[in-house]
This record gives structure tokens, sequence and C-alpha cells, in this order.
């Protein structure tokens, strides 16, 4: 029976680059995180009634990054 | 270093080590050939989905029950994570049904039902998305949670029944059950590792959403 | 009765009583009905054995797609018509209104039902007099999971942003095994086999039934908040 080392290479490298993938998503999102520091300053001007922005959401994943 | 450092050190030396089993270590399979090593991703997959499916259900009921914001994002930390490892299932599923089946896609049982769990919790993730109000959404994705999980039960055995009753039993040979010890640890060995990766990953999305929500209270 | 059941009756009854009133969902969903019979006609008819063998999976897709449309709207009229605050105000346990909702949602699939029925067996010639006991047990097991589980997914939509699709992209994986034990049993039910020969999808779809209801009952609580 044939070996099909081109599928078993193909199985293995989508499942490392989902993986990594979500690596790097974790990490961009630390980034932006540690960037953002705190919140810019004319929002707190804000009436203090106002919800938060939908994309506050912290559930979400990947909500506007 | 955090315990989440830890495990990704972890993960990373059990992933190395899964490699060596899977390409070193295993032998030749004598009727699949080497495709059958795509069952060491395959497998140890689908079954770091499913706990992560379990750790969702019982964060959900915990939310449910305390309003516990951690558990709120366990939840949906791992369902993140549980999707992307079903993903993974699926895909490499079909990779390996391809050259052993002849067709990317022969509905067989256990894709059919893993694909039909993936809806399920890719509807989870949307609904979180899509709810404005991150209280509501914690909520409403912690009551989906508990009735994702007896449901991952219904779905394996209708689809199960629809597909092998009434079937020849060669469909029922979908990856061999009888394997040699190696095999099996060389499964065992990738579900560590990819088991290590899966709570790496869990403790730093949970520690991310936890501060995002800080930042944004 | 029980304060519990009068609350679940009484919900039932509003939701009875105002569908008489306006007809609205009962209305479109009957020419709903009556157009899907052409949509299957045009995409598979030709081949009268082919629509023959395919009938049991066509009768339930009918009942699935009605159902979505008429099922979302549960709890979207009470939004609609700003109720929502006064059943999150309502005293006592909140899960009488589920079983209320599940009641209602239930009584309007079982209609549509039977007139697909009455449908198919005219438009596709199909005799379904003696089958009918057997057709009417397998009909109502899976459509009580289907009242349960869009039920609860019609309150969990109400207040999310593209509910029209975020309400059958919920609700149709978890409604799979339904589905399935829903066709077999039709299937069989259709062939003129007895019920025992299928006891066990029934057996799956009673399983499910009570899952989902007593999930729905437990839960209930949590969706209904303001």
């Amino acid at each position: 029976m044939p070996d099909n080392w081109s599928y078993v290479v193909a199985a293995w490298a989508i499942a490392a680059a989902a993986l990594a993938g979500y690596w790097r998503y974790l990490a961009r999102r630390e980034r932006a995180l540690e960037g953002a520091g705190r919140p810019a300053p004319r929002r707190a001007g804000e009436a203090p009634s106002r919800p938060p922005a939908a994309g506050a959401a912290p559930g979400g994943p990947a909500a506007r990054p | 270093m955090s315990a989440t450092r830890v495990l990704g050190w972890l993960a990373v030396a059990g992933l190395g080590a899964g490699l060596v089993m899977a390409f070193g270590v295993a032998p030749r399979e004598i009727t699949q050939g080497n495709v059958q090593r795509i069952m060491y991703v395959h497998v140890p997959a689908v079954w770091v989905a499913y706990l992560a499916f379990l750790v969702v259900c019982g964060a959900s009921v915990v939310y449910l029950v305390r309003r516990s914001a951690t558990a709120d994002t366990l939840a949906a930390a791992c369902t993140e994570v549980g999707v992307l490892f079903l993903g993974i299932n699926i895909v490499t599923g079909a990779i390996w049904g391809k050259p052993t089946w002849g067709a990317w896609w022969t509905w067989d049982a256990r894709l059919t039902s893993v694909s039909v769990v993936f809806l399920m919790y890719v509807g989870y993730l949307l609904l979180r998305r899509m709810t404005d109000d991150p209280e509501r959404g914690a909520r409403l994705s912690a009551v989906l949670g508990v009735l994702a999980a007896p449901s991952i039960y219904l779905v394996h055995t209708s689809v199960y029944w629809w597909r092998t009753l009434h079937q020849p039993p060669s469909l029922l040979k979908a990856g061999s059950a009888t394997m040699p010890a190696v095999f099996w640890l060389a499964i065992l060995v990738n579900f560590v590792a990819f088991a290590l990766l899966a709570a790496h990953f869990v403790g730093r999305r949970v520690r991310l959403l936890a501060r995002e929500r800080e930042a944004h209270a | 009765m029980t304060a519990f059941a009068r609350r679940a009756w009484l919900v039932l009854r509003k939701d009875v009583v105002s569908e008489r009133r306006s007809k609205e969902t009962l209305n479109a969903l009957v020419f709903f009905a009556l157009l899907l019979l052409f949509v299957f006609q045009f995409s598979l008819g030709d081949d009268r054995d082919r629509l023959a063998a395919a009938l049991p999976g066509l009768l339930w897709l009918g009942f699935v797609l009605s159902g979505i449309l008429g099922v979302s709207r549960a709890f979207l009229v009470e939004r609609e018509n700003d109720c929502w605050e006064g059943l999150v105000l309502a005293p006592g346990d909140k899960s009488s209104i589920y079983l209320g909702k599940v009641a209602g949602a239930l009584v309007l699939m079982l209609l549509v039902e039977g007139l697909l029925l009455l449908l198919f067996a005219v438009f596709f010639n199909v005799d379904l007099g003696a089958r009918l006991p057997g057709l009417a047990a397998v009909l109502a097991l899976g459509t009580v999971g289907f009242a349960a589980v869009g039920a609860l997914f019609s309150a969990m939509t109400a207040h999310v942003r593209a509910r029209e699709l975020l309400f059958p992209v919920l609700l149709l994986p978890v409604l799979v095994p339904v589905l399935l034990g829903g066709v077999k049993a039709t299937e069989a039910v259709l062939a003129g086999e007895p019920l025992g020969a299928v006891a066990h999808w029934l057996k799956l779809l009673a399983a499910a039934d009570v899952i989902y209801l007593t999930v729905g009952v437990l839960t209930f609580d949590a969706v209904l908040e303001s």
C-alpha cells in the first residue's frame, strides 16, 4: 500500500499551523493589552451612564483586536 | 514562572516527545501504511477537545449557580480551545480519509458526530460574540454550555445508529480498534502533550479575558 | 392546580388567545407549508419513486423549516410588545413560563405538522390512513423535543444581534438527534413496520425530550433575566 507521505505531512502541518496560529493570536492580544495601558483620556469625559462599547464584550473571540 | 508558563514549556517538551513517538518509535502500520501516523494527531485532538467541553459544562453549571466571573472566563476559554482541537481532529480525519477510503468525506459516524458537536460549540462562541451585554452573554452561553454536554451523547448515539444499523460491517472498521501497545503509547504521549498545550492555552486565554474585562470596566 | 401549573397554563392560554385573534403566525405558516410542497416537488419531483423514497426526510424537513420560522417567534412577540420586562418581573418560578411557552410551541408545531401530513397525502398521493397512530406517536415524541429546545433558544436569542440567524444556527446542531430519530422512525412507520422495530429510536427521542425539558426548566431563570 503506498505510503501517502504527502497526506501525513499535510495533516501534521495543518495541525501545527492551527496551534501556532492560536498561539500567535494569544500573543497578539496580550501585546495589545500591554500597549494599551490605561484607556484613552477622552473616554473618561463621557457620561458615566453610557454602556461599554459592543466590542468590549470580553467573552467573544477576536472581537476587533 | 507562572503555572501557565510551566505548562507551556512542558507542552513543548511533550510535543517533541510526541513527534519522536509518532515518527521515530511507532512502526509502520501493516494494513494502512504510514498514513496511519495521522492518527497520532487525530485521536489525541478529539480527546483533548472533549475533555475541554467537559470542563465547559462544569464551569457553566458553576457560573449559573454562583455567577462567578472566573467560571465564565474558564468556560469561554475552554470552548475556544476545544473548538480549535476539534477542528484539527476533523481536518486531519478528512485528510486521513482521502487515501484510505478514497474520498475526503464519507459521512462516517465518527467524523459526522464530531462535526455536529463542532457546530454546537461554534454556536456557543457566536452567541457570546453577538451578545452586547457581557453579563447576559455569560449567562446565555452558560445555559448553552449546560445543554451542549448531554447533547454530545445524543448526537453520537443517533448518528452512530443512523450510519451503522443496516450497514455492511466493513464500514465499522474506521481506524483499527485492536492496535499493538506501542501505537497506544504514541497516542497517549501525544494526548498528554496536547493536553498540556491546551491547559497552557486556557491559562493564557483566561488571564487575557480577565485583564480585558478589567481594562474596559 | 398548583400555582406553577396555573402560571404555565396562563402563558399558554395568553399565546393561544392572542394568536387566535391576530392569526399572524399560523396564517403565514400555513402558506409557508403549502409553498414548501411546491419547492419540494420542483427540487425532487419528476421521479415519483425518488420522491416516495425521500418522503420521511421531506416531511421532517418541512417540520423543521416551519418550526424554525414559527417557534423563533415564541419570545419575539414578548420583546416586540414590550412584555419582556413583565415576564422578568413575574413572581415565582420562571420555569412555569418556559413550560407554558413549550406547550404553545408544541400546539403550533402539531397543527403545522398535521397540515403538512394532509398536504403530503393529497399532493404526493400518499396513503397515510393506516399509519396515523404510529405517525402520531413519532411526531409527538419528536415535536416535544423540538418545542423544548426551540422555546429555550427563542428566549435566549431574543436579545441577541442577528437573532433570526443565530436561532437556527444554535438550534439545528442540537436538533440532529431529534431529526435523525424522527426520520428513521417515520420511515419505518410508513413502510408498515411495527413501532417496536424502532423502539431504540423512540427511546432516544424520549431521552432527548427529558434532557431538553430538564435543562430548560433548570436554567430558564438565568435566561429570563433582564
